[in-house]
Parts: C-alpha cells; structure tokens; sequence
C-alpha cells in the first residue's frame, strides 16, 4: 500500500512539472491586453460614493421585503408603477429600481402588474393590430376593452443630501415608495431606505 | 489499518477541521447551525436569531454583537432554501456593516416567496 501511494505521489510531481514546462494554454476569450474580468453582481461595490448597483439592490430588497411582509397581498391584487422621482444632483435611471422591486414581486406569486402608463402604447398598439388590421381571426384576436385596471398604484421617490469637507465626502440616500388605493386615493403602505455613503480622500 | 494509513486520515481531519469557520463560543449551537462563516468570527456572536413566518412568508431578524473593542466590518447576506434545499432566487446582494466595539446590530431580511422553508445567514468579519 505505502509503495502505491509513494509511486502515486511520484506521478503526480512529474505531471506537475511537465505542465510547468509547457506555455500556458489560452482561455477561449477575445479580449485586449487591459485585464477585465466577470465579478459578482452582488458584492458590495465601493468604487465610488455615487449612487451604484448595492444601493439600487438594497433599496429593491427592502421595499419587497417590506410590501410582502405586511400582507397587503391577500388575494393577488392588480398593481401598476406611476412615477420615480430622482430629486437627486445625479443621473440615476428610477426605472431600474422599479424594475427588481416588480421583478422579485412578479417572481413571489403574490401580486399581478399591469401595464403602466409607460408600457400602455405598446398594448394599445398591439390591440390596434390584432382588431383593425384584418389580419387576424376574429375569435383568436384579443379584444379591446378587457384590460384589468391596477388597484394599487406604487409612486416613489429618490432624494440625497451631499457634504463635503477637504477631505470626507457624505452622501446620505433617502428612497420613499408609496403604494396608493386608485380608487379611494389613500395611502395603504408606505416604506422609506436610507443608505450613507462616506468617502475619505 | 496500518500506521501509514492512520497518519493520513488524522491529517485528513485536521485539515478538515481547519477548514471549517470558527464561530464564536458565545454563539449558540442552532444559532450556529444557520450561519454560514467565511473564516474567522472575530469577535463577533450571534447571540439571537428569530424566525417568524407571517403571511405565508419567512421573516428573520438576527442579532450581532461585537465583543470586541475596536470596530469590525461585517459582510452578510441571507441565501433562501426551499424544502430540498435548493437556493431561491438569484440571492441578495451583500450588504456592509460597521459594529462598533461592544456593539450590537440586528440585521433582518424577509424571503422573496412562500417556497422559501429555510435560510443561511452568510457573514464575513472583518477587523478594521
């Protein structure tokens, strides 16, 4: 058994010396000589103190989280997305946000979107198409006037407050989502995030 | 079983051993049992982890102490099971946060689905 092990072990350095000898085999990439690499989507990214993917991620996560815990949706209500204010000084496109709060909600089971006013010439469009072209069967077209209205509408809103000495950076983050009854008009939940960033030059 | 042979396997149980997280004496076996580590607590428990299912979904809140002096930089993120123990969903994203010395944070995530039976809290410690 030693004697196994030992001529093992012996076959083993050999190979690992011959694949030392030889070139490194190339990886089936193209790319230039600057290194660039796949990372984790989900790491913490501190390349800098301005709005970044974690906080787009923490933001979605906590208002799911939230709007599931408080049981608002018994019995699969309809829900659409108004307005993402960015009262921010930077670019930041809202819609993503909205996109993974709507996404992990869809993904729950536990609510059905309809088209928001964004989404809505698309259907009509469509709909058009289907009825008025004439090139669709009557009884496999789909009709108009049998879209599902929203019960619950989500209106949020991002805001920051910036300070800056010589030397730190402080960026304090504030996301608001209200989720509002279309017809009675009231507020029925609302969640807050609050994300600091501090850098230090 | 020869000697050769005994001498393999404790070092195959050492290193396994090794490789495992050490978590905090003060952190409780079930406690434990739920939290996936990445190499040292540093000083950190976990002295409390509630779970509650409200409204058909899962809800987690758990405590984290520092018992050290100096401040610690916590990484976490909670992994959903299902009943088979497959994950659900992408997984979140990982969060930092600063423990101060001698303090203590809770932490709190609710699952993305009803299918979610059980969780990982998964931590990595650092000492700043």
């Amino acid at each position: 058994m030693p004697r196994l092990i030992s001529s093992t072990l012996l076959l083993c350095a050999t190979l690992g010396l011959a694949a030392c000898e030889t070139t490194r085999l190339s990886s089936p990439v193209v790319r230039l000589d600057r290194q660039v690499n796949y990372g984790d989507a989900k790491s913490v990214e501190l390349v800098t103190n301005e709005f970044g993917s974690t906080d787009l991620q923490m933001i979605a996560e906590k208002m799911v989280g939230s709007l599931l815990e408080t049981g608002i949706f018994q019995g699969r209500p309809t829900v659409t997305i108004s307005t993402v204010k960015n009262k921010t000084s930077e670019y930041i496109d809202t819609t993503n946000v909205m996109n993974s709060i709507q996404t992990t909600l869809v993904k729950s089971g536990k609510v059905r979107f309809v088209r928001s006013i964004a989404e809505m010439q698309q259907g009509v469009d469509e709909l058009q198409r289907q009825n008025q072209s004439g090139m669709y069967k009557q009884s496999s077209s789909a009709k108009i006037g049998k879209m599902t209205a929203a019960k619950y509408t989500l209106e949020g809103e991002l805001t920051s407050i910036v300070k800056q000495s010589a030397t730190t950076k402080d960026v304090f983050y504030k996301f608001t989502l209200k989720m509002i009854d279309v017809e009675e008009g009231s507020i029925e939940w609302q969640d807050e995030k609050e994300i600091r960033k501090t850098s230090k030059r | 079983m020869n000697t050769f042979n005994k001498l393999l396997l404790a070092l195959t149980v050492m290193l396994a051993l090794n490789a495992q997280a050490q978590h905090e004496p003060a952190t409780p076996a079930s406690v434990a049992a739920k939290v996936a580590l990445r190499g040292d607590a540093n000083g950190v428990r976990i002295p409390e982890m509630r779970v509650v299912r409200r409204n058909d979904i899962l809800m987690v809140q758990a405590d984290l102490a520092n018992m050290g002096n100096t401040d610690r930089m916590v990484f976490y993120r909670f992994r959903w099971l299902d009943t088979v123990g497959n994950q659900v969903g992408d997984g979140e994203s990982w969060k930092q946060m600063s423990l101060l010395g001698q303090g203590q944070q809770s932490v709190k995530s609710v699952a993305p689905s009803s299918v979610v039976t059980d969780f990982r809290l998964e931590l990595t410690v650092e000492s700043r």
